[in-house]
């Protein structure tokens, strides 16, 4: 028996690749260990992406991971270039012969810029990583369009391929793409030299290939230079073979009938066994024995040898300068003889000499100078240094919060020796790697922040973290569908059918509904479901994270490579977290947080109009009004408890402490609900409340649960307990444990955490004598279920005090409040109008957007109403806007021919303008004022165009004065700034000029014009604001809808439980939690309150569409209003309608009974 | 339509240079040298998927013959070259 020949895989591709690879590298590990391989490298197109996954699938296995990239090169056009010509395509051939059309299709025929071709680069040793991620950064610096940048495909050329050889094993590219010049091969091999320079043979059974595998072999012979198989993998099954060709059709944006010429004649890109792969290469056996032989020279661990450090690490006076920092704080924080000061001094030594320890002293410093840097940014951001400048320019959330370090070097806002966190999960001896330190900012601070900390670390030592988004139902429905060339029309009712990735079959159940099961089970629908299914997970595309940043001492382009941002001066590491985490990055993560903008927003508002300065950090923080609009869910707008689920849950536990909305804003999470903490808390809290001295009877699994669990009653809420029951339970050390929490909140959590469940229940039977291994595997499916969807304790401190002084906020400045909500939009759970809504029911006033009063931003005038900024008016350019705020500036419109000469604005913008209602004041005329202002605009600017004598140009000029001078504006860009100098002084009198020009004009009046009824007022503000303010739908078709038997919300009070109802509102939120079992949650409103409306799994298949998507609904159900649910009252559905429209001609007409319908 | 494929009767030989179903015998006359094989797999999400292994062979007359054997019903199919 002869040994079967060794082979190594040394050229594959991952769905890194994007979409020109089907497999996640650990799968494509698992898959090569499965068929007994030895090595496999991973090169992806242009990237590195997935090499971090490659080094830990294959840690700890037989398989070496060997990494790489398969590099685009540009390639000059040379005399005498022939040989790839051999295989040019033959036109005109049938379909049996497709395979060498195919082959053809992948020449590209030399254009202006020379071909691009594709070389397969290996890492040999680290200085090989390094010049790989250089030259991959240098592929990719040419790919965004923008000032001085040109959007193009990552290439590089030859040359600069030459100079980065170091440490770099080549191999001349694959069958369809490689290098086969000579020229080109011999300039590499001065750079390789023969040793690291190889001719690649691949046998994909495409027609010709043997052909091209000899041609190759013979020119390596010329040149002097060794040949190595390889096997182009693109998948590591034959499902995702299948995938892979829609891939191909996607990446042309062609059906897969119409991109032959693209795809591959065949699946031989699926790994194969090594046996049958090096069979495949008859006659080439020694090709095959270099494979592996190149294999066990390349030798660089990507776990080991990357030699990064974070700015600080080394400064040797760090754990002196840090200790300073903190105690220049500390007196302030702690005054001599208050009762925290002895607590607080030892817990400061404590901690400092653990991170002394752990050498993080600089670490800790790097913090604090990015938070001063952060100080500068806020500066400069808000120039004018208002009442926010009593607001840090940021805080920390997540565990950091528990560390006093933190709250003394001011990263945190949290006192962890006044609110009892405990340090142990942010910062313990054994801890593996540095602590995560999450920053949140407002928005536009953060923005200031991320370029200058470019500035201040250099642009090749700092980059942003990428996240890989991965394919979601609705995207891949749309795409494969496309692809698959099924019906655009019904793909679409496919996709919008579909949610998220509700776990399996998500697919499959969103065309079985739209279809039937019969179509979705058939022909091209039924390969439709199957591949979206084999999408998921995949990643599609490099994106931005969302804050977080990672900084270093060394280039960080010798790490990993770096490419550009969408945004400007922003660039981007081509890891994610995770891998940023494996390889011991330090990672900051900068959040913008819209609510920390808008509180300060809020802040400024309070000063600007009654002086007060309000220090949110010095509120008094047991305020009876705020507490009692809290326990009564009150809260809509409120950071993080605003929410329908929260609300309910509000209700019932009844939150009257800080440390109550601790726990609040962490257990309604998918951690807590799934590990099934959430119902006991509530039961248990609910009968504390009612009998405080039933403490002592709370179960716990086990006595020495009472100490981690007794906080939270016997329940797992935060990521801290989850340490310390596996410590107190199971006998972990803090390592360990902590090691199960990091498990927990990775993308691959299942697997990650399971490994840990065999030592968690043998450590709890070993650790306690009464313990057996029942008992072990309940504790052990509270942690399991708990699964990491949860907070750290120290991050539901901090969100937990911003929900507290957002909703003091609402409380005490209702009207300020919802301004700067209404500015700071998009946030938060509830859109404008039914914010807007709400806040009215409580007596805030608004007013719609008007051109003689509104600012671009929403304002408080100074009667306390809202006035609606023009931001709100939809389509409005924000220049047309500047413009017209500008020239009200000047002197107040008098009338809409003046609106019309001085604004500045096209007929287009003013017509929005009017449509929107926002000139009612100056046409005048009550309910017909809309349609006259439309109608005399439209004559002001036809008007000014006759007048002038020539035609409007963009709408961005002003008619000529007779025999004057023209005054040219162009949108903002004449505009003044505000408080500006000469140049604003100019403008000025340019703008008389105008005002005058504006008298000569004598509009006739509008004819006649009919009453904008109530019903299309309310249409067109939706239309035009997305808000209404002056009506409600619903206001508007009571009449109607009381002569049918149904309720208003305020009515719903009077019902007994268990009673028939008929509602109607306009859907605010629709949920339909994974946690829910099928259970749609919606919340509608009416004119005057919300009404909470639950719809079962049954209902829901027989009204999907309804549901999903009738914005007014009609609802037959029962009331329901448990002793439990704190007063909440839910109508459980029994049969839901669109609000027909019958009722709304009613609030027109007022007409006669309408049929009824079937929930008469 | 001069292309269109028409059935053959191949006998098929031992594995041969990491081969296997190499044809030996095409249409009752013998084959002399194997020149180029090559799979076609595609059409997989329409109704009539096509999956076939071609044989570009040297018969003993010197003629080139192109065949394919059909993996999906079993048969063989002789193609102009």
């Amino acid at each position: 028996m002869r040994c079967p020949p060794r082979y190594a895989e040394l050229h594959s591709h991952s769905a890194y690749s994007f979409l020109d690879g089907a497999s996640r590298p650990e799968e494509l590990v698992e898959k090569a260990l499965e068929l007994g391989y030895e090595a496999l490298a991973l090169t992806d197109h242009d990237s590195l992406s997935g090499a971090m996954e490659l080094a830990i699938a294959a840690k700890g296995t037989p398989l070496k991971p060997i990494f790489g990239a398969e590099m685009t090169v540009q390639i000059e056009r040379r005399e005498g270039e022939g040989s790839h010509r051999r295989f040019r395509r033959r036109e005109g051939e049938g379909l049996d012969c497709r395979c060498e059309r195919r082959e053809g299709a992948l020449e590209e025929p030399f254009g202006d810029r020379g071909a691009f071709r594709h070389i397969t680069l290996l890492v040999g040793d680290r200085r090989g990583w390094a010049s790989l991620c250089r030259l991959i950064t240098l592929a990719h610096s040419h790919t965004r369009s923008g000032p001085g940048r040109r959007a193009g495909q990552p290439s590089v050329t030859l040359e600069q391929v030459v100079d980065h050889a170091d440490g770099l094993v080549c191999l001349s590219g694959c069958a369809g793409r490689g290098i086969e010049d000579e020229a080109s091969l011999r300039r590499l091999l001065e750079a390789f030299g023969p040793r690291s320079l190889y001719i690649e043979l691949q046998r994909t059974y495409a027609r010709h290939d043997r052909a091209r595998a000899m041609m190759r072999e013979r020119l390596a012979r010329r040149i002097g230079l060794k040949t190595v198989a390889s096997g182009d993998v693109h998948a590591h099954s034959r499902e995702r073979a299948l995938l892979q060709d829609a891939f191909v059709a996607m990446r042309h944006r062609l059906t897969l009938d119409g991109c032959e010429a693209h795809l591959r004649p065949n699946h031989t890109h699926v790994l194969a066994r090594p046996e049958a792969l090096a069979s495949r290469f008859a006659g080439h056996e020694d090709a095959v024995a270099e494979s592996a032989a190149l294999a066990e020279t390349l030798n660089f661990d990507l776990c080991a040898d990357l030699g990064y450090s974070y700015p600080g690490a080394e400064r040797e006076d760090a754990a002196r300068r840090l200790r300073e920092v903190c105690e220049a704080a500390f007196d302030v924080r702690y005054a001599p003889g208050s009762k925290r000061r002895g607590e607080a001094a030892l817990r400061l030594e404590e901690e400092l000499a653990v991170i002394e320890k752990l050498r993080l002293s600089g670490f800790f410093l790097l913090h604090h100078e990015i938070f001063e840097l952060a100080g500068e940014a806020a500066a400069a951001v808000r120039r004018g240094g208002s009442a926010s400048t009593l607001l840090t320019p940021g805080r920390g959330r997540g565990s950091s919060v528990s560390s006093i370090v933190c709250y003394l070097t001011g990263l945190s806002h949290i006192d962890p020796v006044e609110n009892g966190i405990a340090i142990g999960r942010f910062l313990h001896e054994e801890i593996e790697s540095v602590p995560d330190i999450d920053l949140d900012f407002p928005r536009d601070v953060r923005e200031r922040l991320i370029p200058m900390i470019h500035e201040r670390y250099g642009r090749d030592c700092s980059a942003l973290v990428a996240a890989f988004p991965t394919f979601r139902a609705r995207g891949a429905i749309r795409e494969i569908g496309r692809a698959l060339g099924l019906p655009p029309g019904e793909i679409e009712r496919v996709a919008r059918t579909a949610d998220g990735w509700g776990g399996e079959g998500a697919v499959a159940e969103a065309a079985k509904s739209v279809l039937g099961r019969e179509r979705s089970n058939t022909g091209r629908w039924r390969w439709l479901v199957f591949l979206a299914e084999q999408a998921q997970r995949l990643p599609r595309h490099l994106s931005q994270h969302s804050g977080g940043m990672i900084v270093a001492t060394r280039p960080l382009v010798d790490c990993c490579p770096i490419v550009p941002a969408a945004i400007e001066g922003r660039q981007i590491a081509q890891w994610d977290k995770d891998s940023c985490a494996d390889a011991g990055f330090l990672k900051i993560d900068l959040l913008g947080l819209g609510m920390l903008s808008a509180v300060e927003r809020c802040v400024e508002t309070i000063a600007s109009r009654t002086g007060e300065q309000v220090d949110l950090s010095r509120i008094p923080f047991d305020d009876e009004a705020t507490f009692k609009c809290i326990e009564e869910a009150q809260t809509t707008g409120v950071f993080q408890i605003e929410s329908r689920a929260q609300m309910s849950s509000l209700r019932r536990t009844r939150p009257r402490t800080l440390a109550d909305l601790t726990i609040q804003v962490a257990i309604v999470r998918p951690g807590p609900i799934v590990g099934g903490a959430i119902n006991p808390y509530i039961e248990r809290r609910q009968r504390l409340l009612a009998e405080p001295s039933l403490r002592s009877e709370i179960p716990y699994p086990h006595p020495s649960l009472r100490e981690p669990l007794s906080e939270t009653l016997g329940t797992i809420v935060f990521q801290d307990q989850v340490i310390e029951v596996a410590v107190a339970f199971a006998g972990f050390t803090q390592g360990r444990a902590e090691g199960l929490r990091r498990a927990m909140s990775r993308r691959r959590s299942a697997e990650a955490i399971e490994r840990h469940h065999r030592e968690f229940v043998e450590g709890a039977m070993s650790t306690h004598d009464d313990v057996d291994e029942a008992l072990a595997e309940r504790v052990w499916q509270m942690v399991a279920g708990f699964a990491g969807f949860g907070f750290p304790k120290a991050h539901g401190a901090a969100f937990g005090l911003l929900a507290y002084q957002s909703a003091w906020l609402r409380v005490h400045h209702p009207a300020e409040f919802l301004c700067a909500l209404l500015n700071e939009q998009p946030m938060g759970f509830y859109a404008p109008d039914s914010l807007i809504h709400e806040a009215q029911r409580r007596g805030v006033r608004v007013l719609p957007p008007e051109v003689c009063e509104s600012d671009i931003d929403c304002t408080l005038r100074h009667d306390g109403a809202i006035s609606m900024g023009l931001r709100y008016v939809k389509g409005l350019a924000r220049r047309d806007a500047e413009a017209l705020v500008a020239a009200r500036r000047c002197a107040p419109f008098r009338s809409l021919s003046d609106l019309a000469s001085r604004s500045g604005m096209s007929r287009a913008a003013l017509e929005l303008l009017a449509s929107a209602g926002a000139c009612d004041m100056l046409a005048s005329g009550g309910d017909v004022a809309r349609r006259r202002a439309l109608w005399q605009l439209g004559m002001a600017a036809a008007a000014h165009r006759l007048k002038d004598g020539r035609m409007e140009q963009g709408g961005a000029s002003v008619p000529r004065q007779g025999g004057g001078r023209s005054v040219p504006r162009q949108g903002g860009a004449s505009v003044p700034r505000r408080g500006g100098g000469a140049v604003g002084r100019a403008v000025e009198g340019e703008r008389q000029v105008a005002i005058q020009l504006a008298l000569e004009l004598d509009l006739p009046d509008a004819p006649a014009l009919p009453p904008v009824g109530e019903w299309e007022a309310m249409l067109a503000d939706y239309a035009t604001t997305g808000v209404s303010i002056e009506r409600h739908p619903l206001g508007l078709m009571r009449r109607s809808l009381r002569g049918e038997g149904v309720l208003c919300s305020a009515e719903l009070e009077g019902v007994m439980h268990g009673e028939a109802v008929r509602v109607a509102g306009l859907v605010i939120a629709r949920q339909r939690p994974s946690t829910a079992k099928g259970i749609t949650f919606m919340l509608l409103e009416d004119e005057a309150g919300t009404i909470n409306v639950i719809v079962s799994a049954r209902l829901y298949e027989r009204r999907r569409t309804v549901v999903r998507t009738e914005p007014l609904l009609l609802v037959g159900g029962r009331l329901e209003r448990h002793e439990s649910g704190g007063g909440t009252v839910n109508v459980v559905a029994s049969d839901l309608e669109a609000l027909d429209r019958s009722f709304a001609a009613g609030a027109l007409r007022r007409s006669a009974p309408r049929p009824r319908g079937p929930l008469s | 339509m001069l292309n269109k494929p028409r059935p053959v009767s191949v006998k098929v030989g031992d594995r041969r240079h990491g081969e296997e179903g190499v044809p030996v015998e095409v249409g009752g006359e013998r084959i002399e040298a194997v020149r180029e094989t090559w799979l076609v797999e595609d059409r997989w999400w329409t109704e009539s998927p096509v999956r076939r292994r071609y044989w570009e062979v040297v018969s003993a007359g010197g003629r080139n013959l192109v065949v394919f054997h059909d993996l999906l019903s079993g048969r063989w199919f002789s193609q102009a070259a």
